[in-house]
């Protein structure tokens, strides 16, 4: 600071230095930026807030929503229960109360993280979810890293020289790629690799073997969409001033790809690959249902076919916070990628 | 000016020195799928530049200025090539060469200093880096000698605070600041010959001085190409001008004598489109027309259709030669007429 402030006593004496007076205001240099740490802790802190907000409004909008989908009552009672069991049923579970008092127990417990008993099995709901967590993210970390592993080095190559024949080839084979549904890939694998060749288990959790297909199936229409956007961002990138001064001092195809067009171009692929997250958290449910797996979303699927309240209430809430943490990882990654991003003291 | 001094001046502007860069005849040719005839950017241009000397490539966009420097480094952009003519550093030809050779001339014997330096520094990349792989890549250095390399660059061209700035990144700079990084980065390796592409146009009229402030003191005996649109900015440094028009030198010689006598219609037509406060005249006159496009197919002289003193031999092209004692591409240099 006192450098500064001595740089602006001698504001007047040239050009020179009154160009330097301008600059310390925006400059890196002199320790304007607030630190990336810092600057981390408060992307984070936001989050957190934001999230508080998010979950209260997402609860209240699924409570009411399913209140209105059928009575869970009649669904417990079974066929053969007549009305003096749905009166019994309904005490028991509370459904007899007013629906606003119904609301504000629920919101009581949600603070301790109740959600209460599955109607299914009398199991603690919340703890049925996190039953399902390690199966779920096994396949979420296995499909993510295969996506990155994949889509970074094919994009780049792929958006390198976009005229070349085989590069157009490629980007052609992506295309038809994106345009398989994830069904259709699954329901090919299990034809192929469990029928055919009985390589791989078709359904369930049964070890690593069992993780293969399920990852492909989904990497392989996420993947598509990281290729063509890291692609096309490549071979914008390869055409900036930026890459005509590095040529000019010699940088060869190499320096030029990967030292300075992709990390330009994976400013715009980190905003996809984290919603890709996001939906491999909550969504992969077609998926799971196809090799019939174990996961979050089957759970969440089985649930709100025979109303069981509480379990969806309780898969919907960890599913919204690990959706908030995939969304900040998002935007820290963001600080770190782009030193623009970083923001500077005011 | 007595025969002495003007040897002096000769020597100290490096016209009598040896050449270090001489390019022959060169072609530049753009295919044009859709139509028959290929197009010239740049059509027999040849020039030599001497050690110690600062030669000003001069014309209008499009004259093929640009893309006459961007030859010189093997970075004409595709689809175009040199079809002719050959471009040799001191005793060696560097346009045939090939890539990986090509790669050790760019930075390293030539260094380019582009027109924006608002979009030539990557922006994910701190200075540093950038000028840390330049180093790294032509010279013997460990990474923290490339790092003191680098320091000394931004310093000498005269960035404050140098050694903080090698963390910074682009967007932290101003616009002049960030010229002076793309001028480090072009110096750093100790290139032979400096090509300065427009390297103060994009800047505003201060930033602007201060940059060709930089050129004089720091670059006065570099052997230099300067390209710009501006003559005032090519008398203020140049030892030499060459004037462009249409892919082809059309009058050079010392800076003395293109700025005092033109011979070349086309270089009074630019003089007198100078905004001047030494002399004092009615008004500023543009040059009617347009130079010719990549549209045009010119027969004869490219100038003629925009001269006032065009005659029946203007159908014919005029080459560069010495006429009256000067080097002009005209059938009636002025004084002739």
């Amino acid at each position: 600071m006192t450098d500064r402030e001595e740089k602006n006593n001698r504001i007047n004496v040239d050009q020179d230095e009154k160009e330097d007076a301008n600059l310390v205001t925006a400059s890196a240099g002199d320790v304007e930026t607030i630190p990336v740490a810092q600057q981390t802790v408060r992307t984070i802190l936001r989050r957190l807030a934001e999230l508080v907000f998010l979950l209260l409004f997402v609860s209240t909008l699924l409570f009411f929503l399913l209140r209105l989908t059928g009575d869970p009552a009649a669904i417990l009672a079974g066929e053969t229960g007549d009305q003096e069991q749905l009166e019994l049923i309904r005490k028991q579970y509370g459904f007899d109360k007013p629906l606003y008092v119904q609301y504000g127990v629920f919101l009581m417990k949600m603070l301790v993280l109740d959600f209460g008993t599955s109607l299914a099995n009398a199991q603690d709901a919340l703890g049925l979810v996190f039953e399902r967590l390690p199966t779920s993210f096994t396949l979420v970390l296995i499909a993510f890293t295969a996506n990155l592993i994949i889509s970074i080095p094919l994009g780049a190559w792929l958006g390198s020289r976009p005229d070349r024949t085989g590069r157009k080839l490629g980007s052609t084979g992506v295309f038809i790629l994106q345009g398989i549904p994830g069904y259709i890939t699954g329901l090919i694998l299990i034809q192929v690799f469990s029928v055919e060749l009985r390589w791989l288990p078709s359904i369930g959790n049964q070890g690593p073997e069992s993780w293969i297909m399920p990852a492909i199936t989904l990497a392989s229409f996420q993947a598509p969409q990281v290729i063509r956007v890291i692609s096309a961002n490549v071979s914008e990138a390869m055409r900036e001033d930026y890459i005509r001064t590095a040529r000019a001092n010699g940088a060869g195809f190499n320096t030029l790809l990967w030292r300075h067009a992709l990390k330009n171009a994976m400013l715009g692929a980190t905003a996809l690959i984290g919603a890709q997250v996001s939906f491999l958290i909550g969504g992969s449910i077609i998926t799971e249902v196809i090799f019939a797996w174990p996961g979050l979303g089957r759970l969440l699927v089985t649930s709100v076919t025979t109303l069981d309240f509480p379990v969806v209430q309780a898969a919907v809430f960890v599913i919204s916070v690990f959706v908030y943490l995939s969304i900040t990882a998002t935007d820290l990654a963001f600080i770190f990628i782009d030193p623009r991003l970083r923001r500077q003291r005011a | 000016m007595t025969l002495q001094t003007e040897i002096e001046s000769r020597v100290s502007s490096g016209l009598d020195n040896e050449v270090i860069l001489s390019v022959q005849d060169v072609v530049v040719q753009f295919p044009r799928p859709k139509k028959k005839t290929p197009f010239n950017a740049v059509n027999g241009v040849s020039f030599e530049l001497r050690k110690g000397e600062t030669l000003g490539l001069v014309g209008e966009s499009g004259s093929g200025k640009s893309m006459t420097a961007l030859s010189l480094l093997g970075l004409v952009p595709i689809p175009g090539k040199i079809i002719e003519g050959s471009i040799n550093l001191r005793e060696r030809r560097i346009d045939n060469l090939p890539i990986n050779m090509l790669r050790k001339v760019r930075g390293n014997d030539l260094g380019m200093v582009f027109q924006d330096p608002m979009t030539g520094l990557n922006p994910v990349r701190n200075i540093g880096s950038q000028l840390c792989e330049s180093v790294i890549r032509h010279q013997k250095v460990s990474k923290s000698e490339a790092t003191e390399i680098a320091f000394k660059a931004l310093d000498d061209v005269g960035i404050p605070s140098a050694r903080d700035r090698l963390e910074a990144f682009p967007h932290e700079l101003s616009g002049g600041l960030r010229q002076r990084v793309m001028i480090a980065l072009a110096l750093i390796n100790h290139p032979e010959v400096i090509i300065a592409d427009e390297a103060t146009t994009a800047l505003d009229a201060t930033i602007q001085a201060q940059i060709l402030d930089l050129f004089r003191e720091r670059l006065s005996n570099a052997t230099m190409i300067l390209i710009t649109h501006d003559m005032g900015v090519a008398a203020e440094i140049c030892d030499r001008i060459a004037v462009m028009y249409a892919g082809r030198i059309v009058e050079t010689g010392t800076i003395e004598e293109v700025l005092s006598s033109p011979r070349h219609p086309y270089t009074m037509g630019l003089l007198s489109a100078v905004p001047r406060f030494d002399i004092r005249r009615p008004k500023l006159v543009p040059i009617p027309g347009q130079p010719p496009t990549a549209e045009d197919i010119v027969q004869g002289c490219a100038f003629s259709s925009r001269c006032k003193f065009t005659q029946e031999n203007c159908a014919e092209r005029p080459l560069l030669k010495k006429r009256d004692n000067r080097l002009v591409a005209c059938w009636f240099p002025k004084g002739e007429v």
